[in-house]
């Protein structure tokens, strides 16, 4: 029974915790696959995740992308450059449901008109 | 915003030490709105560097307040600026190089110009197939008054040489990796026209940290990419900058293009002036209206031209009826228009919004797809359900 306990605690001070960090970051996450760690080692020094969760890329759109962004400086061991490519035309490619942008807190458009009217 | 550097010491390690999120975490995540001061109830198309678009349902004011005004960034913001001891510097094809500062600049006479500023790129997610870039959903646009010298009287103090043909700026963007730095260049022509600013207040107060403080460009009616932030440097050429974001960048293909097709770079042109466009602010797509009385509104810009008429459609298309324009007008700005429509029958509708101006161009049914998603403006459209 306490042992139990123990588990559900740790599970929900698990839940919990994650819910902090993925709400106190405001920068997007890489999903979960073999190149999550390569993939944010190579691209996340130059910007956040969200730029490339948004796209809807072909593999050959991909793979014009990850050579672009090699040239730009992402370093990426050419041994890894085909599976960052299958790793991107995986999960985010044409087939794929569009990524829904978060809002920055703060006034809806009504405010703003009584805001601007003053 | 956190600076470019400090951010960087956490960020690579904050990323690989996240634990994989739960779908339902995620949603949390999305759920809860991001903080960024000054900037409110705005679409965030990325957080590090920043880049937010305006929803539409804000776009009901002819001036957009600087809280819901877009940002498109390439690179990181430079850390604040000191006003103190920010300089601009004028060279290359002029017979005596400046050096000015900010109180220099602000005794140069202040010409004001009300300008529709859009990201070359807004519409990009509306492409289809999808082309690499930020996603803009409608609203990389605003409308916005800006202040400050015109480029023209600061260039006349340095005499360009016959020899200028285009003038280049630079910005103190920050650089990441080895990408190439965020210069581009406009014809001496355009630089010379009275109406482009090196604009130091946007809507009567000092630009912000996100606009370009302590003073930008703003070369009016042209695409945004050429209107350089957080300017520092300004340089007469014999000839167009060379660089990423002259060539590939910014280009258009002189004739439509298949997807995948290859485009030489003879067989381009630089982006320049916007196109003519429309926009739907309310109601919002998939928006529940009851029959009767409703006010359908929204904005229309040309770029350098006027618009002379927005009409609408509640049938699809198969009608038209013309919108009443609204009486704000200026050169270069945006023009508010509202239709008074009054649905009888519960159904679905389709409603479109479709611009024309001076020069007789009119907004068309599909836009020209094109390899970087440039100059989206294909009618906008709304579909919303009448239910009594």
């Amino acid at each position: 029974m306490c042992k139990r306990n123990a588990s559900i605690l740790a599970v929900a001070l698990i839940c919990t915790l994650s819910i902090a960090e993925a709400a106190s970051s405001p920068n997007e996450q890489l999903p979960a696959g073999p190149m999550q760690e390569k993939a944010a080692a190579a691209c996340l020094s130059c910007h956040e995740a969200r730029i490339i969760v948004q796209q809807r890329l072909s593999k050959a759109a991909w793979t014009r992308e990850m050579d672009k962004m090699v040239k730009w400086g992402a370093e990426v061991d050419p041994q890894d450059r085909d599976a960052l490519i299958d790793y991107c035309s995986a999960n985010f490619g044409p087939d794929q449901p569009l990524y829904s942008a978060p809002k920055t807190a703060g006034a809806s458009a009504s405010k703003s008109r009584s805001k601007a009217k003053h | 915003m956190t600076s470019r550097r400090a951010f960087l010491k956490t960020a690579s390690a904050a990323a690989l030490a996240t634990p994989v999120v739960h779908p339902f975490l995620a949603w949390a995540a999305d759920a809860s709105a991001i903080s960024v001061p000054g900037k409110d109830g705005m679409i965030v198309r990325s957080y590090r560097f920043l880049d937010l678009e305006t929803p539409v349902e804000f776009m009901i004011d002819w001036i957009t307040p600087v809280n819901h005004f877009f940002v498109r960034n390439h690179m990181f913001e430079p850390a604040k600026i000191n006003a103190g001891t920010w300089k601009l510097t004028i060279g290359g094809e002029v017979e005596k190089p400046l050096t000015l500062t900010l109180a220099d600049l602000q005794k140069v006479p202040v010409h004001s110009v009300t300008n529709a500023m859009e990201c070359a790129g807004n519409g990009r997610s509306l492409h289809n197939p999808k082309v690499p870039g930020i996603q803009w959903g409608k609203g990389a646009v605003g409308n916005a008054k800006f202040s400050g010298p015109s480029l023209k009287v600061v260039l006349e103090k340095a005499g360009v040489k016959n020899s200028g043909k285009h003038v280049m700026f630079r910005g103190l963007d920050e650089v990441p990796g080895k990408v190439p730095p965020f210069i581009r260049s406009i014809p001496i022509e355009k630089a010379i026209d009275a109406d482009t600013l090196i604009a130091t207040q946007m809507n009567g107060a000092p630009l912000t940290q996100h606009h370009g403080f302590p003073a930008r460009i703003v070369t009016p009616g042209w695409a945004g990419a050429a209107s350089c932030k957080w300017l520092t440097e300004i340089a007469v050429l014999d000839k167009p900058a060379d660089g990423n974001f002259m060539i590939p960048g910014y280009r258009m293909p002189n004739m439509p293009v298949k997807p995948g097709e290859a485009v030489k770079p003879e067989d381009t042109h630089s982006v320049t002036g916007l196109t003519v466009k429309s926009l739907i602010a309310t109601p919002s797509d998939e928006a529940k209206l009851k029959p009767g009385k409703q006010e359908i509104k929204g904005v229309a810009w040309a770029g350098e031209a006027d618009i002379t008429k927005v009409e609408i459609s509640t049938d699809g298309g198969s009608s038209w009826s013309p919108a009443e324009l609204g009486k704000d007008h200026a050169k270069y700005a945006w023009r508010l228009w509202s239709y008074a429509w009054k649905p009888t029958k519960s159904g679905d509708y389709v409603i479109l919004s479709r611009a024309t101006d001076c020069q007789g161009r009119v907004q068309p049914d599909a836009a020209v797809w094109n390899p970087s998603g440039y100059l989206y403006n294909a009618y906008d459209q709304v579909k919303v359900y009448v239910q009594a």
